[in-house]
């Protein structure tokens, strides 16, 4: 049961897919540059690995992703916290946050270029600013969404405001926060591999603009693979990260 | 006349008296929200001597708990006032007093004996006193094999047990209950209700316990303030003796009918 849920229902999936793809290439006989075969895939991504200029793009854009995610999630936090909170704080913030998380990050792929041109700091400001109204809504909803009655408790037991914030809403409001960091993860990934698809000097992105101009249509997809396996591994390592320290289950 | 002569139950000729003279007076209070005024309490005053325990009765939804969230300073009265010990009752955290409530309200992210800890660490004890004094209450409530579970492991009557070990444990002048016993079955609510006043015979606290249950306020009380339905008046306040707590007896039937007479409850 154990070996059928955790690798021949997942592989299953795979093969799949895997067989959908190599079956459209070979009914269609689609030349190489249109859609390669899985195997010629694999081995352009098997030649990558083996290059200092992937690892350099993966670094980058691993990088980029790292420095928004963490500004972008503690701002966010901290003012969705203070929303929660505070009446007065709500109020001044509600036109500004509900206007402005509407605008799709990819939106500001240009000023960004404008602002920052094609550095690292264009590409951080912008996962910054995709995490952060990801996790300001979700914080401010999770502080908010508290049980009163633990409220009740911590100010009977003596606690005042910012303790009872601080020690009894935002934990009680965690595992909420910490699925919601889950989604803003995926999000700023996103927006750090299309705003590199637009404008950098170095990148997964680059890269695969790069291949694709160039017609290395396999590189294209080795990179597409890439970017969807270090999706899946920083999400699945924040969901590790929560339940080690937040599952009290 | 000291309360070892007039209630002779509820005396341990060791224990020193903790508690101090709580006073509601004139007390009204009303929820306002957008477009929406409803009263909740209408001129309410009664007193509870040093080391008594007062417990209030009256229908569902009249006000009982707002009366308590007003006594611990969690919200503040519409008009009137209440006093402790000649000092009238700030809105915020109080230091003289320990609540504990309907749901217990237990932090689900600490382990018993932090919950019971979080409340003395918060009024400053030491990490390693708040620990002992939180190991010697949940021995006192029989849950000392439980320290290291969290809440979600427990059964819904040690639950609440944990909840009056973490209000006792901060050693409250007043003591504040807010119908503790009405979600566990009536087999431990007896039970409860016993070691509860083992408790309190042993810390003296002055007690505020809201309850929707006669029986266990004749058990428990030494007096029952008898309210009105919405917006709560004090409708009667009956004494309590130590004759009347004998559930077999016949006092504490007639206790029993005239509290249930005075909330219209006929037999």
């Amino acid at each position: 049961m154990k070996i059928r849920d955790t690798f021949l229902l997942p592989l299953a999936g795979v093969a799949l897919v895997l067989a959908v793809w190599q079956s459209t290439v070979v009914l269609y006989r689609l030349p190489g540059i249109v859609l390669p075969p899985p195997w010629d895939v694999a081995l352009a991504l098997l030649q990558l690995t083996g290059t200092q200029a992937f690892w350099r793009d993966v670094g980058v854009s691993l990088f980029e992703f790292a420095s928004g995610f963490t500004i972008g999630g503690l701002l966010g936090v901290a003012i969705g916290v203070a929303i929660g909170e505070s009446r007065t704080f709500r109020l001044a913030s509600t036109p500004v946050v509900e206007s402005l998380r509407f605008v799709v990050p990819f939106a500001w792929i240009p000023l960004t270029i404008l602002w920052f041109g094609t550095s690292y700091t264009g590409k951080i400001a912008l996962v910054a600013y995709a995490v952060f109204f990801v996790m300001v809504v979700s914080t401010a909803r999770a502080v908010a969404a508290v049980d009163p009655t633990l409220s009740r408790v911590g100010t009977a037991l003596g606690m005042g405001r910012w303790r009872l914030a601080w020690s009894v809403h935002v934990r009680a409001a965690a595992p909420t926060i910490a699925s919601a960091a889950r989604a803003a993860a995926a999000i700023g990934w996103i927006a750090v591999v299309a705003a590199e698809y637009i404008g950098a000097s170095a990148g997964l992105g680059l890269m695969i603009t790069n291949a694709a101009s160039s017609l290395a249509t396999p590189v294209v997809i080795a990179g597409m693979i890439v970017i969807g396996l270090i999706g899946a591994g920083v999400s699945a390592l924040i969901g590790w990260l929560a339940r080690l320290r937040l599952d009290y289950r | 006349m000291t309360p070892v002569e007039q209630h002779p139950q509820h005396v341990d000729a060791g224990a020193p008296l903790r508690g101090g003279q709580l006073a509601v007076e004139h007390v009204s209070h009303e929820y306002v929200s957008p477009g929406r005024r409803t009263p909740a309490l209408a001129d309410v005053s009664f007193a509870i001597q040093a080391g008594r325990v007062c417990c209030v009765v009256g229908p569902s939804g009249c006000g009982k708990s707002t009366l308590l969230g007003l006594a611990a300073g969690l919200l503040s009265p519409s008009s009137g006032r209440i006093v402790w010990d000649g000092e009238a009752v700030r809105l915020g955290p109080n230091k003289h007093i320990g609540m504990a409530f309907q749901q217990p309200g237990l932090f689900p992210w600490l382990t018993v004996r932090e919950n019971v800890a979080i409340g003395l660490r918060t009024r400053g004890l030491g990490r390693h006193e708040a620990r002992r004094i939180a190991e010697e209450f949940l021995a006192t409530v029989g849950l000392a094999d439980f320290q290291d579970a969290y809440p979600s492991q427990l059964s819904g009557g040690m639950a609440q047990r944990v909840g009056i070990a973490r209000a006792l444990a901060l050693q409250p002048r007043l003591l504040l209950l807010d119908e503790p016993f009405a979600a566990v079955d009536a087999f431990t609510r007896l039970k409860l209700q016993q070691e509860l006043l083992a408790l309190l015979r042993r810390y003296r606290p002055t007690v505020m316990f809201v309850t929707h249950d006669v029986a266990e306020a004749i058990a428990v009380g030494d007096m029952i303030v008898v309210m009105s339905a919405r917006p709560a008046s004090v409708l009667r306040i009956i004494p309590i003796d130590a004759a009347d707590r004998n559930r077999a007896s016949p006092a504490f039937a007639r206790k029993l009918g005239e509290t249930l007479e005075c909330l219209g409850v006929t037999q």
